[in-house]
């Protein structure tokens, strides 16, 4: 039986390139070559200066960008090139659940609306998805508002709502941008609170932050500049 | 989904419906329009049966303006190929009055054969009989209505009204009808002998006109050629002169008449159409707006999985929630205006199935076609573009 060199990594970056063409047809170059390797249930988070393209790497880890250049493996199989809308949104959709800064709740709808809509694009029948939608709040103490718009909810209970929709269809992997860049500290340590049990779940978590405060909680930390990986398992210089 | 988007945006949501309603309801008002004709045409024939020859005074051009067509001519028509029956009557307005009540209504001058072939009975009273005609009797049979109208429920027979400057005396009363003779309804007609119409009542003012009808409706052709034959040399009309009378056979009146109706029917259809295409362009214009509002929500749609497919059918359901509501509302205006606008007498109309079914149909497929082009636009959105959007 053949078995890949990459198969210990849930994810595995070669050379990837990304660049934005401007409306003249200038080339941005915002990633230049990175190469990095996760680990299955490894808590990962990207640091860097601000557009130092912590935000396209995680656009790019979480199939919402096509690569410019390179290749990208997931679970050894190199998806870098894959086009069809179909894999790439059964991949969003099941393999990976994203979580935002600014929540990115729908507003019309209900806390287990938001959470269940997941579920709803992976077919699963009403029923079925308000219970997971209903189990996973009331998981993170949300079982009274499950009826509450997000505007009727605090930041910190926003994201919880926003980490239960990520959870909705079991993905293996988990992607926050700045999850508690919104936040109050305490809200924020709540939030971090429930990343750590990420890991007890054997889930793989990529998260991208600017404070050490945060990253202090994940188990290695990948920094950017200017594009490329200035190191693979950078150390907080600090007491934290 | 689509429901709970609609209705975040109500005042949006009725005014992008209102083209369609008005749509829908012009389909249904226009159908009823339709259907109204072709039952008044119906109405307008219906006791005429598919034998009757029709022959009416045909005025020409130029110099040969006058028509020698007389009542009288039905009774040479006898003779003609095929002819079954003729019989010959002048047609026209006058007022009559009895007693304080004086208006307007029908006067028909017939001859002896007239009641019976029209299928009238007498209620009251007798028929106008073959004397009458010979005397240029001043004597009528009147129409139900008139009796009602002038002599509210009194017998009426033997009584004398006035029509125009003429004095007639009552001899018969006609059961109530409901059907018309030519353009006069028979409720509403003074009927008269004919040669006391063409001589004193209506005089020139009337309008002749020769009912016969043929042995078989296969014969209607030879029955024609007969009957211009017999009147051609009656008029004494010159090779070279135009015929001086038309010839219409019940067939092809009907068919004429049916055929006006249904080019009404088109034009009113082709209305309707416009305003549904217009509407669906509004519709078209909403989802577009409502597409770029919603940006940001197709980018976090992406994210968590939305595939273009699944977003696409979001929007194309909400337009086509957006048309239906639209058509169902119009379905019920249009319903309830018909007959609104037939109480008030504004115009024939008659409900029809067609309508509704149609005016619904359109609305959904006009959701379906105005709605594909912005779903699809916005199934297409970058996602990572979609989720910077504000």
């Amino acid at each position: 039986m053949f078995i890949s060199m990459t198969d210990n990594f849930v994810i595995k970056l070669e050379n990837v390139h990304k660049s934005y063409y401007l409306v003249n047809g200038e080339e941005i170059p915002v990633l230049k070559g990175i190469n990095l390797e996760i680990k299955k249930g490894e808590f990962v988070a990207i640091m860097g200066e601000s557009g130092g393209g912590k935000t396209t790497l995680l656009n790019i880890i979480g199939c919402l960008h096509p690569l410019t250049k390179g290749k990208y493996f997931l679970d050894g199989e190199n998806i870098g090139m894959v086009k069809d809308d179909f894999t790439l949104a059964f991949i969003r959709n099941k393999k990976m659940g994203f979580i935002f800064q600014q929540f990115n709740l729908f507003s019309r709808f209900s806390a287990l609306k938001n959470v269940a809509l997941p579920a709803l694009y992976a077919g699963l029948p009403a029923g079925e998805r308000e219970a997971k939608a209903k189990t996973l709040l009331s998981s993170v103490g949300m079982a009274e508002r499950i009826h509450h718009k997000p505007t009727e909810l605090s930041g910190g209970q926003q994201q919880r709502v926003a980490i239960c929709r990520s959870l909705v269809n079991d993905p293996e992997i988990i992607l926050a941008d700045e999850p508690t860049g919104a936040l109050d500290s305490k809200s924020g340590l709540e939030v971090m609170d429930i990343f750590t049990k990420f890991k007890k779940q054997g889930r793989t978590v990529v998260m991208v932050t600017h404070t050490s405060e945060v990253a202090k909680y994940a188990d290695r930390i990948i920094y950017l500049r200017d594009g490329q990986v200035l190191d693979n398992d950078y150390k907080l210089k600090s007491k934290y | 989904m689509s429901f709970e988007s609609l209705l975040a945006k109500k005042t949006r949501t009725f005014l992008s419906m209102l083209g369609i309603i008005i749509g829908v309801a012009t389909v249904i008002a226009v159908f009823a329009v339709g259907r109204g004709a072709q039952e008044s045409v119906n109405a307008q024939f219906q006791n005429l049966s598919a034998n009757s020859i029709l022959i009416m005074p045909n005025r020409g051009r130029g110099f040969t303006s006058s028509s020698k067509l007389k009542t009288a001519d039905a009774q040479l028509l006898l003779s003609a190929d095929h002819i079954a029956s003729a019989t010959g009557a002048i047609q026209g307005n006058s007022t009559v009055s009895y007693g304080s009540t004086d208006k307007s209504y029908g006067v028909i001058g017939v001859d002896q054969n007239f009641i019976t072939l029209s299928n009238l009975t007498v209620a009251d009273g007798r028929e106008i009989a073959a004397s009458d005609i010979e005397e240029k009797a001043m004597v009528a049979v009147i129409g139900q209505t008139v009796a009602t109208d002038l002599f509210a429920g009194q017998p009426a027979v033997g009584s004398t009204i006035t029509v125009g400057s003429k004095k007639l005396e009552i001899i018969g009363v006609l059961e109530k009808l409901g059907s018309r003779i030519g353009m006069i309804s028979v409720d509403e007609a003074v009927i008269i002998p004919s040669s006391t119409a063409e001589k004193s009542v209506l005089g020139d003012r009337g309008q002749i006109m020769i009912m016969t009808t043929v042995d078989n409706v296969d014969n209607t052709g030879l029955a024609t050629t007969s009957i211009t034959a017999i009147l051609r040399n009656e008029h004494k009309l010159k090779a070279n002169q135009e015929d001086d009378f038309r010839i219409m056979d019940a067939g092809s009146m009907v068919a004429a008449a049916q055929a006006s109706a249904k080019t009404l029917a088109t034009l009113l259809t082709a209305i309707a159409a416009i305003t549904l295409l217009v509407s669906g362009i509004g519709i078209m214009n909403v989802m577009f707006v409502t597409v770029a509002e919603r940006t940001k929500e197709i980018g976090i749609a992406k994210a968590i999985g939305g595939k273009r497919s699944d977003i696409l059918l979001q929007f194309l359901l909400e337009s086509i929630i957006l048309s239906m509501a639209g058509g169902i509302i119009g379905m019920i205006i249009g319903q309830v205006a018909i007959p609104i606008i037939s109480y008030f007498n504004l115009m024939t109309m008659a409900s029809s199935t067609t309508g509704p079914i149609l005016g619904f149909t359109f609305s959904v497929l006009v959701g379906i076609f105005f709605g594909f082009y912005p779903a699809f636009k916005a199934s297409r959105l970058d996602p990572v573009d979609a989720l910077r959007s504000e």
